[in-house]
C-alpha cells in the first residue's frame, strides 16, 4: 500500500457500552435513520463528479460549466480564478460551485464581493437558479447574522463593515471583476488579502493584461507565500508576460489555479452572430458642418475636436451641447467665434443615424432591440425621435440604482420595443431575450464592442443575434470602421485575444492608442497610415499569441 | 437513502421532535418546542433571561417553503445545502448517534430476540481528490454472523423503543467491545485489498507541489525559510495521503431470528 495514513475513531464503542450500562438516552428508529440518510446525503460518493446536479434537475448546464466546476473542485481544492471569456457564463460556474460545497456540508459562511452595480442580480441568480438563500448586504446589519451576503467592495472595506469583516472565518469568498485587484499597493488588495477564508473564487474575463507580477498578485490571493516573495519574484521574472511560456514552472501554477474557456472551445456557437454594417451617408447640410467643424484650427485642440466631431457623427444634440459648454467656458472671444458653427448645428435636420434607426426597427418588425450609443444626449434625442415614429423605448445608464435597472430592464422585456443603453450601463446586464443589436456608435475599443455583444450573446441566447453597427461615410467613423473593424476581423477571432495582444506590445489602453494617433496626425491620410500599421502590428502579433493561448489555461 | 424529497425529511424531523406542523403547498409551518428552539433558534440569551424569571418562555414559529415555485409566501426558503438545513443535518448527526431498538413481535408465545451491534462506518479518502463510502454493518452477538447493508434490512423492519409482549432478549455471548474489534478488521482488510490508485496519484502531485514551490523560493533571504517551510508543511498536510475512519452512528438492536 502507498504510505496512507489511517486516523481511526475509536471511542464509538466506549460510549456506546457507557449508554447501554445507563441505559440511555437512545435515539428513536425514525432519527436514527434520518440521521444515516443525511449522512448519505452529504457525502463526497466518488472521486469525480458533482452531486449538485442531482439537486439542480431544472438547471441546464454546458458542459464546459460542469467541467470547470469539477476541474476547480476536484483538481484545485476550491481556489481557483475561473477566467472565461465573457458570456461564457462564470457566474453559473461560480453558483455549481457554491452549490456543490454547500450540499456537501463544507460551506456555511459566505462572502461575496461584486461590482456594486451587480449586487442584485447575483442575488436574484443565486437565489432562482441555484436555491442558495442569498442576501444583498443592507445598512444596519450584523455582518455575522446572515450566512450569505453579497456585496461591494467599496462597502465592505470602509469601517465598520471591514472590521466585522475581517473577525469572520469564511468558508468561501467569491470575488467578481478580480482583475481591478491586480495591484497588490491598493487598499481593496490588501483588504482581499486579510480576509480568512477556506474556498477561495476570482473570477475575470481577463487575468493577465499587462505584467506577469499581476498573475503574482492573483495568486497571492489563492495561495498566500506560494510564490515566495513580492521582491524574489520580480528579480525572478522581471515584468516579461512572455515568461509565462518560457518557464514551465510558472506555467504549471497557472494551469493548477486558472481555468479559462474560450468560445472557440465550447458549443456556445449554436446562436450565430450575423454582424453587418450599415453605411450611412450625411445630408448636404450635416456634411457641411462636419466639415467646417473638421477645418477649424481654433480655438481647441485636436482632441478635443475629435470629441466634437465624434459627437456630431451621434446626434446634433451632443456635439451642441457640449460645444456650447466650451465656448461659455472659455474667453468671449471663443463664444463669438463659435456662435456661427454653434447656430448651424442647431439648424440642423434630423440626424442621419436616428433616421436609419427608425427605418431599420421597421424592418425588423416586433423583435426586440437594443440600441448603444456613447452620448447621454443622443439616448435622450433617440427616445423622442422613436417616441415620435411610434417606437417605444426605454433608457438604461451606469448612473441608474440597481432598483432602476431591474424596472427598466423588465420594462423592455414585457413592454417596450427597444433599450437605448450608454456605454456604462451595458455593463453586466443580460439580455438574453432580445437578439437585435445596433450600435448606434461604435466605441473606439473592440474589447468594449465585444462587451457589448456579450450582453445578448451569452449563454441562454436562443435565436442568432443580429448586429448592426452604424457608421456615416466621409467622417471619422469611417477610419474606425474600416481599419479597426473590417479590416483585421476583429469580429472573429482577435477580440478574444485582444487583451493579451495588447499587452505584448505595451500598450495600455487601445482608446487613448487610437487618440493619440488622432491627436498627433495632421492630415486624415496620416490618421490612415497610422491606423493602418496598428492594424497590421496586432494581426501579426495575435497569430503568435494565439499559439501561445493554447498552452496555459486549460490542459 | 439519501434523502430526495426534503419536504417529507422536514416533515418527519420536526415531528419526530413533537413540533406541530401545518404542511401545504410547499410550506411548512412549525410551532417549535423550547427544545428544538434551543436547537435551531440560536437565542441563548432570551431562554437563560426567561428561565431566570421562572417563566415557561414562548418558543417560536418557523415557516420553511420548500416549493421554489412559490415566491408569494414569506418565509425561510430550504433547500439542499442552505444554512437551515446544514444546521438540521449537524443537529441529527450530533443528536442521534447511539441506539437500542427491537424488532415489534406480535408474539403469542415467548419469543426470542437476538442482539446485533449494528454500526454505520463513514470511510473519507482524503488526498488530491476525495471521495467517501458509507458502509452498514451488523454482527449478531451470539453466533458470530455478519451482515451489510445492514440498514437496507432493517428498513424492512418494525422497530421500536420497547420490547413487545411476550419477547426476550438473549444475552450477547460476544461483547461489545470485541464485536466492534471484529468490524474493524472487516473494514482493514477491506482498505488493505484496494489497489489505491488515488493515493499514488496524490503523493505524485505532492512530489510536483514541492518542486513546484522549492522553484518560487530559490535563491530566497533567509526570512523566507520560514514562509517556505510552513508552506512544505501546508502542501504536505493537503496531499500526504490519509483514510479517515469515523462511525456515523450505530447500536444495539434486537432482532427475531429468521
Amino acid at each position: 500500500m502507498h504510505n496512507i495514513d489511517i486516523l481511526q475513531e475509536t471511542n464509538f464503542i466506549d460510549k456506546l457500552v457507557e449508554k447501554l450500562e445507563l441505559d440511555g438516552p437512545f435515539s428513536s428508529w425514525e432519527l436514527f435513520k434520518m440521521a444515516y440518510d443525511a449522512e448519505l446525503t452529504t457525502i463526497t460518493k466518488d472521486f469525480n463528479g458533482l452531486r449538485a446536479l442531482e439537486f439542480l434537475p431544472q438547471m441546464e448546464f454546458l458542459p464546459h460549466q460542469i467541467e470547470t466546476a469539477k476541474q476547480a473542485i476536484e483538481e484545485m481544492n476550491g481556489r481557483a480564478i475561473l477566467a472565461d471569456e465573457v458570456g461564457l457564463g462564470k457566474t453559473i460556474e461560480a453558483g455549481l460551485i457554491l452549490k456543490e460545497y454547500m450540499i456537501r456540508g463544507l460551506v456555511k459562511k459566505v462572502l461575496i464581493i461584486v461590482p456594486a452595480s451587480l449586487v442584485n442580480q447575483w442575488v436574484k441568480e443565486l437565489n432562482e437558479k441555484f436555491f442558495i438563500p442569498a442576501a444583498a448586504h443592507r445598512k444596519n446589519y450584523a455582518w455575522d447574522q446572515y450566512d450569505i451576503i453579497v456585496t461591494s467592495i467599496d462597502t465592505a472595506k470602509r469601517s465598520p463593515h471591514r472590521e466585522a469583516i475581517l473577525d469572520i472565518n469564511y468558508d468561501f469568498i467569491l470575488i467578481d471583476e478580480a482583475h481591478k485587484l491586480k495591484n497588490h499597493k491598493t487598499k481593496n488588495y490588501a483588504f482581499v488579502r486579510a480576509l480568512k477564508k477556506k474556498y477561495c473564487l476570482l473570477l475575470t474575463a481577463t487575468p493577465v493584461q499587462n505584467q506577469l507580477i499581476e498573475i503574482f498578485n492573483l495568486v497571492s490571493i489563492l495561495k498566500p507565500g506560494h510564490l515566495g516573495s513580492y521582491e524574489s519574484f520580480l528579480e525572478q521574472y522581471g515584468r516579461d508576460r512572455k515568461k509565462i511560456n518560457q518557464d514551465v514552472y510558472l506555467k504549471q501554477l497557472v494551469q493548477k489555479v486558472m481555468v479559462r474557456n474560450t468560445r472557440k472551445d465550447t458549443d456556445l456557437n449554436n446562436a450565430k452572430r450575423h454582424i453587418d454594417t450599415v453605411w450611412i451617408d450625411f445630408t448636404p447640410e450635416e456634411l457641411q458642418a462636419y466639415n467646417e467643424l473638421d477645418h477649424m484650427v481654433q480655438p481647441f485642440s485636436t482632441f478635443s475636436k475629435i470629441t466634437f466631431l465624434r459627437e456630431l457623427c451621434s446626434s446634433r444634440e451632443a456635439c451642441f451641447l457640449s460645444l456650447q459648454k466650451f465656448a461659455s467656458e472659455e474667453n468671449q472671444h471663443n463664444q463669438e467665434y463659435l456662435q456661427p458653427i454653434l447656430d448651424k448645428i442647431g439648424q440642423l435636420p434630423h440626424h442621419a443615424k436616428a433616421k436609419k434607426v427608425v427605418e431599420l426597427i421597421q424592418n425588423i418588425g416586433e423583435e426586440k432591440v437594443i440600441i448603444f450609443t456613447e452620448y447621454r444626449a443622443s439616448q435622450f434625442y433617440l427616445q423622442w425621435y422613436l417616441q415620435q415614429h411610434g417606437i417605444s423605448s426605454v433608457p438604461f445608464r451606469g448612473g441608474f440604482k440597481p432598483g432602476k435597472k431591474d424596472w427598466m430592464k423588465q420594462l423592455f422585456k414585457d413592454k417596450a420595443q427597444v433599450l437605448i443603453a450608454t456605454e456604462a450601463g451595458g455593463e453586466g446586464i443580460n439580455l438574453q431575450f432580445c437578439n437585435h443589436m445596433i450600435n448606434y456608435d461604435l466605441p473606439w475599443n473592440p474589447m468594449r464592442l465585444e462587451q457589448r455583444i456579450g450582453r445578448i450573446h451569452r449563454y441562454g441566447q436562443e435565436k442568432d443575434v443580429h448586429i448592426h453597427n452604424f457608421a456615416i461615410r466621409g467622417t471619422l467613423e469611417e477610419h474606425i470602421m474600416k481599419l479597426l473593424y473590417e479590416k483585421i476581423a476583429l469580429f472573429e477571432q482577435v477580440i478574444g485575444h485582444l487583451d493579451d495582444i495588447l499587452a505584448e506590445l505595451n500598450i495600455n489602453s487601445f482608446e487613448s492608442e487610437v487618440k493619440s494617433i488622432m491627436n498627433e496626425s495632421s492630415s486624415t491620410g496620416e490618421v490612415k497610415i497610422k491606423l493602418d500599421n496598428l492594424a497590421s502590428i496586432i494581426h501579426s502579433t495575435h497569430q503568435n499569441t494565439e499559439q501561445e493561448e493554447n498552452q496555459y489555461g486549460n490542459p | 437513502m439519501a434523502i430526495h424529497n426534503l419536504n417529507r425529511f422536514l416533515q418527519s424531523y420536526f415531528t419526530a421532535h413533537h413540533c406541530h406542523v401545518a404542511n401545504q403547498n410547499g410550506v411548512l409551518k412549525i410551532q417549535l418546542t423550547e427544545e428544538m428552539d434551543r436547537a435551531l433558534m440560536n437565542r441563548p440569551f432570551y431562554w437563560h433571561y426567561v428561565k431566570k424569571m421562572g417563566k415557561n418562555g414562548d418558543p417560536m414559529q418557523l415557516t420553511l417553503i420548500t416549493n421554489q415555485d412559490n415566491t408569494e409566501e414569506k418565509g425561510e426558503r430550504i433547500h439542499f445545502g442552505s444554512p437551515r438545513l446544514q444546521q438540521i443535518v449537524n443537529h441529527l448527526k450530533e443528536n442521534e448517534q447511539f441506539t437500542k431498538l427491537f424488532e415489534v413481535v406480535h408474539a403469542v408465545r415467548n419469543t426470542a430476540l437476538q442482539p446485533w451491534l449494528v454500526t454505520n462506518i463513514k470511510l473519507s479518502y482524503i488526498g488530491k481528490r476525495n471521495k467517501d463510502e458509507i458502509f452498514s454493518l451488523g454482527l449478531n452477538l451470539v453466533n458470530g454472523q455478519m451482515k451489510t447493508d445492514m440498514m437496507d434490512f432493517l428498513n424492512a423492519k418494525d422497530l421500536q423503543m420497547q420490547i413487545s409482549d411476550y419477547c426476550y432478549t438473549i444475552t450477547p455471548i460476544i461483547k461489545p467491545h470485541s464485536g466492534f474489534r471484529r468490524i474493524l478488521t472487516v473494514i482493514d482488510q477491506y482498505i488493505q485489498d484496494q489497489d489505491h490508485q488515488w493515493a499514488a496519484e496524490s503523493i505524485e502531485e505532492l512530489k510536483q507541489e514541492v518542486d513546484l514551490l522549492k522553484h518560487f523560493y530559490q535563491g530566497d533571504r533567509d526570512e523566507d525559510v520560514e514562509q517556505m517551510e510552513k508552506e512544505l508543511q501546508d502542501i504536505k498536510e493537503r496531499y500526504q495521503p490519509k483514510i479517515q475512519f469515523s462511525v456515523v452512528n450505530g447500536g444495539i438492536f434486537y432482532l427475531t431470528g429468521n
